[in-house]
């Protein structure tokens, strides 16, 4: 229909009203968490065995926006020498993975993650508020309409993780 | 006179050459039939003649300015019919040339002048003639092209501002406007969310935040726009979207579900 050229502004008119789209399915928060979690990787030193292999971020739950985003992410993105992949599932598995990222609608499980991943080296990440303060290294939270996150020192040293200062100036610090 | 032969004959050009030399000439300068010949066989030369826009638009200035000098010579009003038909043809060329111009070489500042002579030439065929309605639609064309350009084109900012400027003139002149609305609005949020996509993975938290920032305004330039689509049509299936869209990127869930729900049940209703 468009390419049809006429010169009566009418015409123009009648194939242009309400035709600009919106990119409404773009979800631009799965990408900042995308970003937020691939920077945390350069904040956290993580313990010697975790450091061959693949860089596994694990997400619990369902986001497809997210997984899209995240793979994406380890399609062009590495973790020093280690290549990052990216695995989902609806429930926590048992092996340690580098990053656990437990979405807000599987929050029940982290008091469980926390007990098996304990001094194993995974970074716990949740997305629900009053999460950091239960346990959870880094936690998702939106301030003023932008992402951001909480962070608990403590919960990364339990958690078996090397952290720097470099994150405190950054983060909500809780502790 | 021999110009007004050639005219007759349809030999424009040669018509063109003889009549320049007449409007100049001592004796002839100041003959209103001389300058509204030349306004006639300047017309006819742009009517039929294949040229480029801009020679285009050459010929249609020196008729106007003919034209204009005619009457102002024509004290006894002798050409004043004939004039006046000269100046309505010449402004709908000037509509013309300016739809040309804005849908087929982009050119927006041309069309614009193009359009503003319309409006002056046509003002004097029509002095009461309200412009208000073709105003609306010009702008409306112009804002809704360079609008999709500007997604078309990889967010080129300069396609972006002219339709901002275009669509922003329409609500001047008609605040209820939806497609101006609808619009501006899908303009804000998409130069918000391609902040966002744009970025890269690695780029440092503190230049995250500065994005986050600015696509965060650009997402609230774009609620206004969206809720008035939805003030002035609340089934409006796009505004629905839209807004979910919007305050999906301002993170604010509990609006994002309530239009999410609103878009679902008017899905279920149509």
């Amino acid at each position: 229909m468009r390419k049809i050229v006429q010169y009566s502004l009418l015409i123009v008119l009648a194939f242009s009203s309400l035709s600009f789209q919106q990119q409404s399915n773009y979800d631009t928060n799965a990408k900042v968490k995308a970003v937020f979690l691939y920077n945390f990787t350069k904040y956290f030193k993580w313990p010697e065995k975790m450091r061959t292999g693949n860089f596994v971020i694990q997400v619990v739950g369902s986001n497809s926006s997210l997984n899209v985003e995240l793979n994406k992410m380890a399609s062009t993105k590495q973790v020093g020498a280690q290549k990052i992949e990216i695995k989902n599932s609806s429930s926590f598995a048992t092996d340690p993975p580098q990053i656990l990222f437990i979405l807000g609608s599987e929050s029940d499980i982290l008091k469980d993650a926390i007990n098996k991943l304990k001094g194993k080296g995974s970074l716990i990440v949740t997305e629900k508020p009053g999460l950091a303060k239960a346990g959870a290294v880094i936690n998702f939270v939106v301030e003023e309409n932008k992402q951001r996150f909480e962070y608990s020192q403590n919960n990364a040293k339990k958690a078996g993780l090397i952290t720097g200062e470099g994150l405190n100036g950054l983060a909500i610090v809780v502790d | 006179m021999e110009a007004q032969k050639l005219c007759q004959e349809k030999k424009y050009e040669q018509a063109i050459y003889i009549i320049d030399k007449v409007v100049v000439h001592a004796e002839t300068k100041d003959d209103p039939a001389a300058w509204h010949i030349r306004s006639y066989a300047y017309i006819q030369t742009y009517k039929q003649i294949n040229l480029p826009t801009q020679a285009k638009t050459y010929m249609l200035d020196t008729a106007m300015v003919s034209v204009q000098k005619s009457i102002k010579l024509d004290t006894k009003k002798e050409y004043y019919e004939n004039n006046m038909a000269f100046i309505k043809s010449a402004s709908s060329s000037y509509y013309k040339l300016a739809t040309i111009l804005l849908k087929d070489s982009l050119n927006d500042v041309k069309a614009d002048t193009n359009y503003f002579k319309y409006k002056k030439y046509y003002g004097i065929y029509s002095p009461e003639f309200d412009f208000k309605e073709k105003d609306i639609g010009y702008y409306t064309a112009k804002g809704s092209l360079f609008a999709e350009l500007y997604i078309k084109n990889n967010f080129n900012q300069r396609y972006g501002d002219v339709a901002k400027a275009a669509l922003l003139k329409v609500l001047e002149l008609d605040p209820k406007n939806i497609s101006a609305n609808m619009n501006l609005g899908v303009l804000y949020y998409n130069q918000g969310a391609t902040l966002m996509r744009m970025m890269d993975y690695d780029i440092d938290l503190s230049q995250l935040d500065v994005i986050q920032e600015n696509a965060k305004k650009l997402f609230k330039q774009s609620l206004p726009f969206m809720i008035k689509v939805y003030e002035l049509n609340p089934n409006e299936s796009k505004a629905l979207e839209g807004l979910e869209g919007i305050y999906n990127a301002l993170l604010d869930e509990a609006k994002a579900n309530e239009f999410k729900q609103k878009k679902e049940e008017n899905q279920k209703q149509k």
